[in-house]
Order: structure tokens, then sequence, then C-alpha cells
């Protein structure tokens, strides 16, 4: 409407104006390159581990004195665990996805220490590993029980097969992927290891690692005095099973403690700590920052209704309804603030490119600069509403009974 | 034209009840140029502020141009004023961040003209009263007097049937006023009915009629001054 | 005047209670977040070791693979291997050095009915105490001999000491781990390092071990070890002693170099090892040992995440944000008073003490914003403490120099804000607002 005039009044008094337009433009980069960031998290928490994290919990076995032997003891705790009630099956393995501390080497496809291999994540798993874990084998064939062997913390022996995942097979063989089975790859340089089957997808240990798709088993049981075991329990069955097997852990052998008993639930929480923390942060971050923007729309605009109360009772004399001097209100705002998200939208690209190079952030997802200018946009709306309420109820006397 | 019958306006502040118009009745004709006079406190503006629809009367009867106005709602009282009447206040009560061309807009905005039609309105009524050439100067730039030329203007160029002033020569010295009195004694020789309240004898005299008000009554009035007044001439 | 301009000041902060209100609260929330956000990040960055952090180095020397190169280069190993951390200790060219790693052993009580339990111990040489500082509450560190001769001693923590022996002096006395008695030579008092500067490789916001141990001993016994470990190559054959010939990386070696000559003649030392080694065939990259100082590794190791340089970043615009509202609050306040201010200009008061009055009035509002958000900057790391439970609980304690942080970053805030609407109010002429509009 009269866009013209208002402009005109306004600029009389820019600065106020301008003070809300920059606030509106910060507050739309700051916004925008958190809402990002909040984005990017979210993606990187809501990536599958590849196993059936609800109904997986481990617990570290640790045998500590002279006569403890370790081998009989996870034979036994494992053939234990897996007759349990409730149990679906039970492993005993180096690590498990999300823990943050695992095992990892180089695999390279010709033998040689001057050849550098493709990192890869290893959990180490018995013929049991892939029920287990609930891997999905979408190739080749499980390990049998002939081919696990036992390792010792300074051995450096490998197992004659592994199984990978599609991704690894992918890095190995890009040209062929689907022609990973059979294939040899090589371990520390020179041993060779054959595929004998194909993961759908598992990750590893590391969340945050750039390889966190490329695993590999290893049929073998470990000796590092350290025993950790991977539980399978029936849907609906862990929370009950786990107090249960630590107990009946503790007591089948008094030469080891239990500890470190959590599940998978727990791990996956543990690990994205930082990023879910992130997330409330900065959605904490958004919140107040949007309330401290609008209240400061509300208190300026009061003044300013205050300020020119007289000149609102003299539009009122003149024939302005109250409608009228509602949209007067209402739109200088959408002006100001439509200022601010144009300006605003320079700064959000800037800082974001600021922060891909500071801190190699992700590009800001395009749909979220449009989207934050319209939601600015109507918060400036609602926030002066307030105000231009009570402009509008200005008596239209005030213009014959002020001074 | 306008009719009010046994007005009465009663202010509420607590427990304080201010009677400011008591069973107020008076009739203007059209083209009237009527001047309003009384002590201080009396209800002059009172009366001119439910003259104008300014204000919400307790109790009585008021027809403007044979309209009952005492049920209008709020926006249709606004298109009554915006439509067919005109202020002129003592303090001029132009807008400080709008120059002068955007100053007399203001009403016209409301009333909804299109831009040529505004613009030829806005240029007319500021040649009227003398102040084409000043169109983009602020009102700060200008004196008391060229800021009232400019309300009145501003009151006129809607081409009301009425204009309604306070005093509209209260903030002015002796020339000015008498320049702004003769602009307004000439727009009502144009048609417009005009309804002014004043406190100087000799410019109330210069209306056709006089109402004398007194507590919130009308106590005197001389519907013929135009001869009074050609008789002291 | 002061006490005047104070009055005047807090009387127009009274009579428009709402813009008043709305800018303390403004500067409280911006300086709130800020300062949630700063202290975090001044804790992970501060020095854990003040007194000595540059006579503290940590040695890197490059064993590493030739065929391993990153984007930046050749970067040496974080850790050293066990066969050069033993001939940088046989060396003893430091004044003081030691090398280090973390195990976790079973405590077994010798009460009745007490179950063993787990915990974190370090494996390091008697210079570790003096080194790094310790306090002793009882007994002392063990002596160079106890590293020589293999000697089964402990040092142990105050929490352990609380928890095995109730607190008392357990000099003398035996703990069992892992089915060995070792004795107690003493016990140290508190010891927590922010960041935990002496293995960051490991976690460097995490507890410190429980237990120290002398380093020989672990090796002779094998201890587990907790810590990273880094191979570019398998050890040749398998058993212990092949990984220790390996060329893993596993160990962290400090040492105390008090002054740049020494510091000199220490990487001269070290480069003469590496140009021996390579003449045995190792080290096969160019030359590229590094000593670093605790305050050039904590940097180089990276300890401030770049969460909380992120966030230090947009709580910093955040306050930009909060510091053009209340710019805005108080230039509408400001010119609001015009009346008042053109009044006292008409009545003789001069630019400067009108500048003073207001400039003070806003230093006043910052005060308030200052303690408030002092009280909303102490829930923010609590709010931090909630959310990341026991990875940042050395970090989020606020002390003196935060608090006058605090308070200062308000104010000049709300001077800074001040000034332009400040510089406004001074230009508004005496005679203006006695002129009718
Ligand atoms: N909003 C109000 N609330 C209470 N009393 C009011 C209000 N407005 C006017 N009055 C009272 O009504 C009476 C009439 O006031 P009005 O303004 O009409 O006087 P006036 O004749 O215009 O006087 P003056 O010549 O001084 O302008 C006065 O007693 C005044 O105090
Ligand atoms: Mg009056």
């Amino acid at each position: 409407m009269e866009i013209g005039p208002i402009w005109r009044a306004m600029m009389r008094n820019k600065t106020g104006a301008i003070l809300i337009a920059l606030q509106i433009a910060v507050t739309m980069a700051i916004m925008v390159n958190a809402i990002s960031i909040m984005q990017e998290r979210g993606r990187v928490m809501s990536r599958s581990s590849g196993i059936d994290e609800h109904n997986i919990f481990v617990i570290t076995s640790v045998g500590f004195a002279e006569d403890f032997n370790e081998r009989i003891t996870i034979e036994e705790d494992l053939a234990m665990l897996r007759v349990m009630p409730g149990v679906v099956n039970a492993i005993q393995s180096n690590s498990v996805p999300l823990s943050g501390g695992g095992w990892s080497m180089g695999l390279q496809t010709e033998p040689g220490a001057e050849i550098e291999g493709t990192g890869v994540a290893i959990y180490f798993v018995d013929e049991h590993g892939i029920d287990t874990f609930g891997l999905n084998l979408v190739a080749g064939e499980n390990f049998d029980a002939t081919d696990i062997t036992w390792r010792e913390r300074s051995d450096t022996d490998w197992p004659d097969k592994t199984i990978i995942t599609r991704a690894m097979a992918e890095t190995l063989y890009p040209d062929d992927p689907d022609g990973a089975l059979g294939k040899t790859v090589y371990i520390s340089d020179t041993e060779p290891l054959t595929i004998t089957g194909i993961i759908e997808q598992m990750q590893a240990p590391w969340n945050s690692w750039d390889g966190v798709e490329r695993v590999m088993l290893a049929p073998t049981h470990t000796l590092f005095g350290a025993t950790r075991y991977i539980i399978r329990t029936e849907p609906g069955m862990r929370d009950s099973l786990m107090p249960q097997v630590e107990e009946l852990l503790a007591e089948r052998n008094k030469n080891r403690i239990v500890r470190s008993m959590r599940s998978m639930d727990e791990i996956r929480e543990r690990s994205y700590r930082g990023d879910s923390s992130m997330i409330t942060i900065l959605t904490f971050t958004i919140v107040l920052l949007i309330a401290v923007t609008s209240l400061g729309i509300v208190g300026l605009a009061s003044f300013s209704v205050n300020r020119r109360t007289k000149q609102i009772g003299t539009r009122r004399a003149l024939g302005a309804s109250k409608v009228a001097i509602l949209r007067y209100f209402m739109t200088e705002n959408f002006i100001i603030s439509f200022l601010g998200v144009l300006l605003g939208a320079g700064l959000t690209i800037g800082l974001n490119i600021l922060m891909i190079e500071a801190f190699s952030l992700t590009r800001i997802a395009w749909y979220l600069v449009p989207v934050a200018m319209l939601m600015l946009l109507m918060v400036g709306q609602v926030a002066v509403f307030g105000p231009a309420r009570r402009a509008s109820s200005v008596p239209p006397a005030v213009a014959t009974r002020t001074v | 034209m306008l009719s009010m019958q046994n007005i009465s306006m009663v202010y509420r502040a607590g427990m304080v009840e201010t009677h400011a118009l008591r069973e107020f009745s008076l009739e203007v004709a059209e083209g009237d140029f009527v001047s309003v006079t009384g002590p201080s406190g009396s209800g002059k503006t009172t009366f001119l502020n439910i003259a104008g629809l300014l204000e919400q009367f307790t109790d009585g009867r008021y027809e403007l141009d044979g309209r009952d106005v005492s049920g209008l709602s709020d926006t249709e009282s606004s298109a009554v004023r915006n439509e067919k009447i005109g202020f002129v206040f003592q303090s001029f009560n132009l807008i400080p961040d709008l120059n002068l061309f955007d100053n007399v807009d203001v009403p016209l905005r409301y009333r909804g003209f299109n831009a040529a039609e505004r613009k030829r309105r806005i240029e007319k009524v500021l040649e009227t009263v003398g102040l084409a050439s000043r169109m983009k100067h602020l009102p700060s730039q200008l004196s008391g007097g060229q800021q009232q030329r400019v309300a009145i203007a501003r009151a006129l160029a809607g081409e009301p049937r009425f204009l309604l002033a306070d005093e509209p020569t209260g903030n002015l010295d002796s020339h000015m006023a008498m320049s702004v009195m003769e602009l307004i004694s000439e727009i009502n020789s144009n048609g417009t009915t005009i309804i002014m309240v004043t406190h100087d004898p000799v410019l109330a005299e210069m209306a056709s009629r006089n109402v004398h008000i007194l507590d919130g009554r009308v106590s005197d009035d001389h519907p013929d001054i135009q001869i009074a007044q050609a008789a002291t001439a | 005047m002061f006490s005047y301009y104070l009055k005047l000041g807090w009387l127009s902060i009274r009579r428009n209670p709402l813009l008043s209100t709305l800018m303390v609260a403004a500067i409280a929330v911006g300086i709130g977040s800020c300062m949630t956000i700063i202290t975090v990040n001044y804790i992970m960055s501060s020095n854990p070791i003040p007194q000595k952090s540059d006579q503290l180095f940590y040695v890197q020397l490059d064993s590493w693979d030739p065929n391993n190169e990153d984007d930046d280069g050749f970067e040496p190993p974080e850790q050293v291997t066990y066969l050069d951390a033993m001939a940088l200790m046989k060396a003893d060219k430091a004044y003081r050095q030691i090398a280090s790693n973390r195990s976790g052993l079973v405590l077994e009580p010798q009460g009745e009915g007490e179950r063993p339990f787990a915990v974190d111990t370090r494996n390091t040489w008697a210079d570790f105490f003096p080194m790094f500082d310790l306090r002793f509450i009882y007994g002392s560190g063990w002596d160079d001999s106890a590293d020589r001769n293999l000697e089964r001693v402990v040092v142990l923590s105050k929490e352990i000491n609380e928890r095995v022996f109730g607190g008392e002096d357990s000099v003398g006395r035996s703990v069992r781990l892992n089915g060995m008695d070792f004795q107690v030579v003493g016990v140290i008092d508190e010891f927590l390092p922010v960041p935990k500067f002496y293995d960051v490789t490991n976690g460097a916001f995490n507890e410190p071990e429980e237990i120290f141990i002398p380093f020989n001993i672990s090796v002779e016994y094998e201890f587990p070890r907790n810590g990273n470990t880094n191979c570019w190559k398998t050890p040749d054959g398998d058993g212990f002693e092949a990984f220790l010939n390996s060329e893993c990386a596993w160990i962290q070696f400090w040492a105390e170099l008090r002054n740049e000559t020494e510091k000199q003649d220490y990487m001269t030392f070290l480069n003469a090892y590496a140009e021996q080694q390579k003449e045995l065939g190792r080290f096969p990259r160019p030359l590229n040992n590094q000593l670093s100082n605790v305050m050039e590794w904590m940097e180089k190791q990276e300890v401030v995440d770049d969460d909380a340089q992120v966030m230090l970043g947009l709580s910093l615009l955040f306050l930009l944000v909060c510091l053009l509202n209340t710019i805005g609050l108080l230039l509408a306040k400001f010119l609001g008073k015009s009346g008042d201010i053109s009044l006292r200009r008409a009545l003789g008061a001069s630019r400067s003490s009108l500048f003073i009055q207001h400039m003070i009035e806003s230093g006043l509002i910052g005060l308030g914003g200052g303690v408030l958000g002092l009280g909303l900057t102490w829930l923010g790391l609590r709010g931090i403490e909630m959310l990341f439970g026991d990875f940042v609980k050395n970090l989020v304690g606020l002390d003196w120099v935060m608090v006058l942080t605090a308070i200062g970053l308000a104010i000049l805030s709300a001077l800074l804000a001040g000034l332009y609407p400040t510089w406004r109010a001074c230009r508004i002429a005496p005679a203006s607002q006695l002129k009718i509009q």
C-alpha cells in the first residue's frame, strides 16, 4: 500500500530502522548456519551402524589372577551365553561400531611394502559373528567353525579368509566390486587373505572416520587380556538379560572382573553425545536469538508508537481506520525486515564461506535461505503486532487533546 | 446539515465524573460559518470532537447530513471523517517525518484515490495556501503560520463538506492569524461549512454566526453576526 | 558530580522500566551465552602447567613409513617406539626425561568380601613427579634406582588411597595389582591438569590415572596397553619381544629443557640419534624430529576442538545481535528524553557533562546486564555439563578471571552500545525541543 510515505518517514529516522535490519540480518546469518550445522549432524547421527542395535549389548571380562585361562574362559562363557533363554547369539569381538576404540589395518590388492593399503576397520569374530551382529551377507558364505584361529596380543599371523563390507569391496575394486568375492587381498603388506563373503553394510568403530563403512571381519578369537562379549537378545529381552549376564559372568569365574556393560543404544548415545549436544546448544541459541531479536522489535516498536501517539491520533482524525494504523506499523516493520533478510542472505552466505574455510563445514542447503527469510519476516510481523495493535487503539481525540 | 439534540458528554476518571456537555443542542446549516466561543473548560473542544466523530458522546442524538451517527462503527466513522470532515488543530499536528506533499497526502491515501488524482489535489491545495513551491520541505523548516496553512491545505485536500477548527490561530501572532482567517473565510465562501473554536472575539466576529458555550451548554447564539459586524464596521 | 550522574542514570532507568528491562536482558543474554562458550574455550585452551610450560618439551621422532605421505608432507608420528624411548632414556641428555604410557589393571583389595576392581594406571619414570610438579600428601615418588632395579613400587592418587586405605598414610603398605604385590612409596595430592597435557593422544580431557607404576615393570610383566598403538610395519615375528623391537609407536616422551641452549643441544642430540639410526636402516624419511613445548603441543594437537570454536564464533555474533539491540533501545530511550536534554542544555549543561551522564547511564545498564549475565553463564555451564556429562567434568568451572571478564565485557559492551546514542543525545540543540512542531 503506502510504501512511499512510510519509506520517506523511515528515512527521517534511519538509525532505528538500520539497527533492526542489521539485527535481523545477523540473526539470519547465525540461524541459517546453525541450522545447517544441525542438519549435518542430524544426517551423521541418522546413519545406520549396520547391526541390530536395539537388541545388542556388550560386556567386558578382564582376568587378573595368575592361573586365569583366558581361552577356556571364553569358550565356556560363550557356550553358556548361547544357551541362555532370550539370547539369540553371542560372540567375542575386539570392538563394536560406534564404540570409538578398535583396530584398523591397511588392505591392498597387490603385495608389497611400497604400496599404500586402504584403511579398514577389523572386527575379530567367529562363525556366529554375522548372526550376532545381525549383518546381511549378500554374497559368498559365512565362516566355518574350522576357520577360527586364536590370536595372542603380540601375534602377527592372520587367518586365510575374510568377509568385507560392500563399501570396502567398492574401494578395493572400484571397477568391479561384484567380482571381489574370491579375490585375494593383502594385509601387513604381504599376508594374503581370500574374500569369502560380502556383507551389505557395517560401520567401523569410529563414527567420524571418512572410511567409516570400510570394515572387514576376521575369523579369529583374541586373547588380549580384556575380552569383550557381544550379546544379541530376543526383542524386548535385552534389559532384563543385562543384569543376569553380568551376575552370571562374575559368579562363574572369580579370577576376573566384568565391567563396562553397555547396551548398543547407550554406546550410540555416548558416541554421538558431542553431536547431539551441539544440536541442543544450537537449538537453544536459535530460540534465544529469535527471542532477543523479537523483543528488540517489540521494544523499539513500542517506543516508536509512544513517540508517535499524537501523529497516530492525527491520522485517525484525518480518517484513518484502526486497520489502516495497524497496517502502517506492520508495513513499516515489513520493509525493515525485508531489507534485513536481504542483507541477511548475503551475510549468511558470507559466514558460510568463512566457516567452510575455517572448519570445513558443509555448504548450506539453498532452500534454507528463502525459508529463513520468510520465517524472519513472519517473526517480525508477529513481534510488531502487539505494539501495532496498541497504536491502532490510540483514540482520534488525542489529536486535539495532546499538547 | 448538522443537528445535535440533547447531547451530553460525561468523562469518568475513576470516581470523578466531569460533565463536559449537558443537554447540548445545536443545528448548523449547510454553508454556515460558525465561531464557537466560551471560557476555558466550558466544553468547546469536546463539542468539536463529537461533531467531528473523534469521540463518542454519552447521551443524546446527533445527525450529520441527515444520518444518525451514534451507532457508527469505528471503520464507518473513520470513513465519514475522511470524506466529509476536515480538521485544523491549534498545534497544527503535521507529521514531522513527512514533507509537505506527504503530509497533505495522508487523508487522500486513506480515501483510496489513485496517484495522479492525489498529486493533482495536493498541488492544487498547496497552491491555494500559497506553499506550492515548498512541497519537499519538512514541517520543521516552516514558520508556525506556514505550518497552519499546510494543515488547512491538508484539511481541504479531500474537499470536505465540513471544516472543523480548534483555535486554528491560537499559536499564531495577530498578523499571521489574520491571514489564516482570510483563508478560512475564503473556503467558506466556496461553500464549505465551517465550525471554528476561538478565544479571540475579533476573529469570532468574522464568522457568520457565533455560538457561546458556558458550562457545557449553548448560552448564546448570534445567527446574524454578519449584520452586527457590518454595523460595527 | 559522579554520584549525581549515577542518580540521574538510575532515575532514568526507572522511568522506562520496560525499555530498561529489555536492555538489561539483552546484554545479560548476550553475555551469558558468550561467556558460557568463552569459558569452555578458555579452559580448553588454558595452560595446565603455567610455571614451566615452556621448559617441558614433547618429543617427536620421525621413524615413520616413507610411503605414507600426508597432504601437508611428512608429519612425524605422535608417539615414539619402544626402541627410541629406551635409547633416549638411556642417553639421559635432557635435564629430566620420561617415557610413559597408559595401562589398565585390576586391583584386589585385601579386605574380606571386597570385590576386585579395574584401575587406570600410568607407566612412567622417576622424573615424572618432579618434572610435572606433583605434590605429595604422603611419601614421595620413587628413585631412579627403582626404575633400574625393577622394584615393584607404586604411587597412588589421592582418590585411590582414599578408596583402598581410607585416606591413611599408606606408604610402606602394599597393593595387589593383576595378582602381584606392589609397595606404596607415595600418595599424591589432587592432580587434575586441564587439558591433560602429558597424554593428549589418549584424550585431552580425560581423568588422570589413579596409579603410577615404573615403566620398566610394565614392560617386564607385559601389562596391557590401554592407549593408542600405531604401527606402519608388522613386527618381525610373534611375541612381546618382537613387538618391543618393532616400529610400533605407543609411548609419549617428554623432556625438561631449562633454556634455549639446552633445547638446541637436545635437538642436536635427537638429530644425531636419527642419523645414527638411519645408518642402521631405520628412519627412512628425511630428518624431521620435533620438540614442542606444552602450549605448542596443545596447539598442534588441536586440543580446542572445532565445535568449541564454531560455537565461540556464533556466540560472538550473538553478542553482536544483543549489542545492536541495545544500541537501538538506548537510542530510542535517549532521543525520547530529547525534551529533558534540550531543557538541561538550555539550563547550562555542557555537552561533555551530558556525555558523561549518558555514558554512566549506559554503564549502569551494562553492570546490571553483567551481573544477570553471570547468573546466566553459570546456568549455561550447568547446562553444558548436563549435556556432555563426564566428558567435560573439568571444563565448566567459573573462576575470578571469568567473573571479572563477564562483568567487564558487559560494561564495555554497554558503553560501546551507548556511544552512538549518547553522541546523538549530545547533539540535541538547546532550543530544538522548545519549539512547537
Ligand atoms: N479525557 C478527559 N477526561 C476527563 N475530563 C476531560 C477530558 N477531556 C476534557 N475533560 C474535561 O471536560 C471539560 C471540557 O473540556 P474541553 O477541552 O472541551 O474545554 P475547552 O472549552 O476546549 O477549554 P479550552 O478553551 O481551555 O480549550 C473540562 O472540564 C475538562 O477538564
Ligand atoms: Mg479546547
